[in-house]
């Protein structure tokens, strides 16, 4: 929102020399943050008035034109895109160094000479928008009907000597009071010490006479309405001043009846409304829209309404959306000369939940929607009779002020324990401080006890704002000042808390697989798309959807890290031949229960060039089960998974079997997969169910004794039909002596010449060791017997026996 | 005899001083002390000599011998050392060929912010706790004292679920905010409390270089008897210079969210400026960082917690831009990017 300090100045007896940094500072750290301050002068720096003298097309450019501009004294080539200028015209020049919004867009550019399309360009003539100014229509703001010379300042034409601060509206979303230069500035004046000025109606309203005829049909939606007619207006252009006030703070100046309505809105917060009273058949009724009623609304739009909306009506048609916006039907226009006004009080989630359905939100819906005080619409009524009078004298105020309400005039009286003020604060504030601020910002205070007030909440701090004594210690935390607030810190007991097994480990897991094992760490979004599970042939179920989203990558929640992993190596192919990544992250799971199922996972990919010789399967593999030693401190085993996964190889996966638990999966992706992601790349993946071995207890490693007696490796190099395993072969091996052999170690497997086809060599060094004494020739002899034995009973035929 | 030993002495000392080279001295000493050498040779002397004199000369030259070998052992280091001096002054060793493709991987920044921000906080006595992601509507608003209608619902745009609708929970949703573990939380433990939250959140939002629809944030609430907006600042400021490395003030000024009252902002010094005023915090030397306040008592409530009996601040800031401005990255896109150009810089 935004606040013109002049207008605050009508309130509240500011020193001329205040400096308005300062004060937005104020502002900032005691009601609300200043999220801008705007010198209107200072924005029409180096902006004067030019004369445009001759218009040439440009060499190379359809639609620019090149400008001889005077600018007084000086003439300047100024090229232009605007079609609406001509030979003669007076038009706003920036010159540079002046500070421009690119057609009234984004942020203030300073302007500099450059070239346009090859041509210099010494300047620019501006749109309204480009300089901050309502544009009256389209193209170059046209200076025509102003008292202007050419080199003018810019400024004194349009009288800007304001201060604006923008308020940050999501500050102030408690606080209806403040949507409004009045409300502001008595949040000023109480806290830089000065009296409010205090804004009385100014405006005899008869006694007699005629006044509409309002009935409200429900009450819980409208809780008070005011209406009164005046008649005789003209309407024409605001005067110069008007229009001032309300292009500072943002509105476009429409005509004067709008424009009061809107002034008064922005001087006080209530929305009101003008209706042309001769389109209002007999009197107003506030009802609920009829099913499927329709109103075609100010913007020109057509509205279909439902049932639970709230309708201002005459007795044919509804002519308002209540709180939202009017109708076309009984719009002012030039020839109005009888109005209705309306300032009335809206209940908040009635005109909130309205506009989200309509999807139309104005001035008035976000007023309304902070609960505002149905004291103001008297206020607000007679201000807008006390202006329209003002600027059109001949007006005449009809009769007296038709007031249907149905609100409780119930004082709200809170209970104030100033110790528990300074304990909340942290900070020795006295009742005495309490009461004082309190005051300022026009509490009542009555003292009950040393410790106790009774606070009575002003109406317009009434409504929502302010109703628990928390409220309370807020008004005087923020007005005692938070810099005056000591850090601290708190006096309590040494407590170790109570630990996030899972947290920590997540955290030893991250160092284990990227410090460890060189894997680097990746985070993806929570969802993906049809086409992700499509590409991954994972069936589209157990899956928890989104009602609403933004693009077509989201609109499952993951069952799985694959998918988005997947994408992350193709992706990351372009750039590196070969890589290792991982995810430690959340999926979900319908589980047919409200809530789903949240599991946190380890996935990770190997990815190695097509042309490797190596298979990333077995990096996958030997990085999952090296992991889980050391995570776990026990030894993972493999399993073939005869089951599969959808977006596994069909031969070339296995389940991970820890403590006897299924955990995971290890698998080289399946080719079709692969395609589908336009990966051209061996690629290996894991799965790990984190929640589950984070479960499992922590290792504790227990020591073993250090060998006392020297062992022996012996090499044993067999042949063997090729589609034995190496477990199968190493079984065997075990087999021969399960006490004296400590270790099996495969260290070369071998196809090709000197070997049959079918066959296959493995080449394994075995340890032999006894604990009590150091093994003899023949004992070590025997077991090689009987390893040879076991070999050739599989059809293994032993090579340099 | 004793002459002819004296003269041995000085000629062998002085041949040892000549000696340029390891080979010539181990010449040298069995010219002189070795088996067949010259003082083997004055020796065979020995046993023509008279009862009186023998002692006298074998204890000349004993000393004689150890002397001179003591003599040789010296020179011998002497030389060695020389030698292999001589060696690696000559060696033309070239430290910049590059070594073997040793590649630790990376964790991702987001990782390692909230480990420290974990660490920290745990060593000032809080607990960190987890919670759904997807949450119910009464967890995430109705129970942290925002109602449907409420005007602070469009300050968090919501993804919803589809066909997830419960009489207590209300709709299901992507929880906007970390806040619902404070009530999970109070639930489970009551007080007092000393907790942080740090979760991914999600937000309905078009994405640009400053907006995502998924990011991480940190909650953190602390609930005792006496607990004030004055140890906020001060646990605030503990903590922000620890993680700086720096002493960091804490600014707070009001702020507005439903679930606390009063409801605060909180900005730190600049680390840039040190609170003069730059570009990083638009001239004013404060860096925007959390939203924070004295939570609300329908929300201790709601916890289960009385409000008479407890009182307790909370604060939530966006560990995403925490991690953005620590490391100066100006595209929050990146953080969930997937890119290895990316994340292997950290």
């Amino acid at each position: 929102m935004l606040i013109s300090l002049n207008w605050i100045k009508d309130f509240v007896a500011l020193k001329d020399d205040i400096d308005p940094k300062k004060l937005g500072e104020l502002i900032t750290v005691r009601t609300a943050e200043v999220e801008g301050l705007t010198d209107l002068a200072e924005s029409f720096n180096n902006m004067v008035v030019g004369k445009i003298k001759s218009i040439k097309p440009h060499p190379d450019a359809d639609k620019l034109t090149v400008t001889e501009t005077s600018v007084g004294g000086k003439t300047h080539q100024i090229v232009c895109g605007a079609n609406n200028i001509y030979e003669g015209m007076y038009a706003p020049v920036a010159l540079p160094g002046a500070k421009v919004k690119w057609h009234g867009e984004g942020d203030w550019v300073e302007l500099k000479p450059t070239k346009v399309r090859g041509v210099m360009s010494e300047g620019m003539l501006c749109a309204g928008e480009e300089i901050g100014l309502e544009s009256k229509e389209d193209g170059i703001y046209d200076l025509k009907g102003f008292d202007v010379k050419e080199g003018m300042p810019l400024a004194k034409v349009f009288a800007k000597d304001d201060i604006v601060f923008e308020i940050d509206n999501k500050s102030i979303t408690h606080r209806p009071d403040l949507w409004g230069h009045y409300g502001m500035a008595r949040e000023i004046a109480a806290i830089t010490g000065n009296k409010l000025k205090k804004l009385g109606a100014m405006v005899k309203i008869p006694v007699s006479g005629e006044s509409p005829e309002i009935e409200v049909e429900d009450y819980d939606l409208c809780p008070r309405y005011c209406g009164l007619i005046i008649k005789n207006i003209t309407v024409e252009e605001s005067p110069q001043w008007l229009k001032d006030r309300l292009i500072a703070v943002g509105y476009r100046p429409i005509s004067n009846i709008v424009d009061i309505t809107n002034y008064v809105m922005a001087e006080l917060g209530q929305p009101l409304h003008a209706f042309d009273k001769s389109f209002i058949k007999k009197g107003i009724i506030v009802r609920r829209a009829k099913k499927d009623e329709k109103i075609t609304t100010l913007d020109g739009q057509e509205r279909k309404l439902g049932t639970e909306m709230l309708v201002i009506a005459d007795h044919e048609k509804p002519v308002a959306i209540a709180g939202v916006m009017g109708g076309e039907n009984s719009e002012i226009n030039d020839g109005t000369t009888e109005i209705i006004i309306e300032s009335a009080n809206f209940n908040p989630q009635s005109v909130r939940t309205t506009s989200v359905r309509l999807g139309l939100r104005t001035e008035a819906v976000q007023r309304f929607e902070k609960s505002l005080d149905p004291q103001l619409t008297e206020l607000a009524i007679k201000r807008t009779a006390e202006l329209i009078l003002q600027l059109c004298p001949k007006a005449k105020i009809a009769g007296p002020i038709t007031d249907k309400s149905n609100i409780e005039l119930k004082e709200l009286v809170i209970t104030l324990d100033t110790e528990k003020v300074a304990s909340k604060i942290g900070a020795p504030v006295t009742a005495k401080q309490c009461a004082e601020i309190l005051e300022s910002l026009e509490f009542g205070v009555h003292k009950k006890s040393a410790t106790k007030l009774e606070v009575l909440v002003p109406s317009f701090r009434a409504t929502k704002d302010v109703d628990i004594e928390d409220d309370l210690v807020e008004e005087v935390v923020r007005m005692y000042g938070y810099e005056n607030v000591e850090a601290t810190l708190p006096d309590l007991p040494i407590k170790t808390p109570i630990d996030n097994i899972e947290r920590t480990r997540k955290h030893h897991a991250r160092n284990l697989l990227s410090y460890g094992f060189g894997m680097s760490e990746i985070y993806n979004y929570s969802f993906y798309g049809n086409d992700e599970l499509e590409k991954c042939l994972i069936e589209d179920k157990n899956h928890i959807l989104l009602e609403n989203c933004l693009s077509s990558d989201q609109t499952h929640l993951r069952i799985s890290l694959v998918p988005n992993l997947l994408k992350n190596v193709a992706d990351n192919l372009r750039y590196f031949p070969g890589f290792g990544i991982y995810e430690i992250g959340r999926t979900y799971k319908e589980i047919g229960e409200f809530f789903p199922l949240e599991e946190k996972w380890i996935a990770g990919a190997v990815v190695l060039p097509k042309k490797a010789k190596l298979e990333p399967f077995y990096d996958a593999k030997s990085i999952v089960l090296n992991f889980l030693e050391q995570f776990s401190g026990s030894q993972a085993k493999l399993l073939k998974d005869e089951k599969g996964l959808s977006y596994a190889h069909p031969s070339r996966v296995a389940k991970i079997i820890l403590r006897g638990k299924e955990v995971g999966n290890v698998f080289e992706v399946h080719p079709q997969v692969l395609k589908n992601f336009d990966i051209e790349a061996k690629v290996a993946m894991f799965e790990i169910n984190f929640t589950q071995i984070a479960g499992m207890d922590a290792p504790m490693t227990k020591y073993s004794q250090l060998p006392k007696f020297q062992g022996l490796d012996i090499d044993i190099s067999v042949v063997v039909d090729r589609k034995k395993t190496v477990e199968e072969v190493e079984n065997e091996i075990e087999k021969a002596d399960k006490n004296l052999i400590k270790r099996v170690k495969l260290f070369d497997i071998y196809e090709g010449e000197n070997v049959e086809k079918d066959k296959k060599a493995f080449a394994f060094r075995v340890l032999l060791q006894a604990d009590d004494r150091t093994l003899t020739d023949e004992e070590m002899s025997a077991v090689q017997k009987k390893i040879f034995h076991n070999l050739e009973k599989i059809g293994g035929v032993i090579r340099g026996k | 005899m004793k002459e002819q030993l004296l003269a041995l002495k000085k000629a062998c000392l002085e041949a040892i001083s000549k000696a340029d080279r390891l080979s010539n001295l181990q010449e040298i000493e069995v010219k002189y002390i070795g088996r067949k050498g010259e003082l083997t040779n004055i020796l065979r002397g020995v046993k023509d000599l008279s009862d009186a004199e023998k002692p006298v000369i074998g204890k000349l030259s004993n000393e004689v011998k150890n002397e001179l070998e003591a003599e040789f052992k010296a020179k011998a280091h002497a030389l060695e050392t020389a030698e292999l001096n001589n060696k690696l002054k000559d060696d033309t060793f070239d430290i910049t060929v590059p070594g073997p493709d040793v590649k630790p991987g990376h964790i991702h920044p987001l990782s390692q912010v909230q480990n420290e921000v974990e660490k920290i906080f745990s060593s000032m006595g809080f607990m960190i706790m987890d919670g759904p992601e997807v949450e119910s509507e009464y967890y995430n608003f109705e129970g942290l004292n925002i109602p449907a209608w409420h005007p602070a619902r469009d300050m968090q745009d919501t993804f919803f679920i589809k066909d997830k609708k419960d009489k207590k929970h209300g709709r299901m949703v992507l929880r906007t905010q970390t806040s619902p573990v404070q009530l999970r939380t109070m639930e489970k433990y009551g007080a007092p409390l000393r907790v942080i939250v740090p979760g991914r959140t999600f937000r309905y939002e078009a994405t640009d270089v400053s907006h995502d629809t998924t990011f991480y944030q940190v909650e953190g609430f602390m609930i005792d008897k006496d607990i004030s907006i004055s140890h906020l600042k001060g646990v605030l400021a503990q903590f922000l210079s620890k993680l700086f490395g720096k002493e960091v003030t804490v600014r707070i000024r009001p702020g507005y969210f439903p679930f606390v009252e009063p409801g605060l902002e909180v900005d730190f010094s600049c680390l840039l400026c040190g609170g003069k005023g730059c570009r990083v915090c638009k001239h004013t030397g404060w860096v925007e960082f959390m939203g924070a306040g004295m939570i609300h008592e329908n929300v201790l409530k709601a916890g289960g917690i009385d409000p008479k009996k407890w009182q307790g601040w909370a604060f939530g800031f966006g560990l995403t831009r925490l991690v953005m401005m620590r490391h100066g990255i100006d595209d929050i896109r990146l953080i969930l990017g997937g890119d290895l150009r990316f994340i292997n810089q950290f």
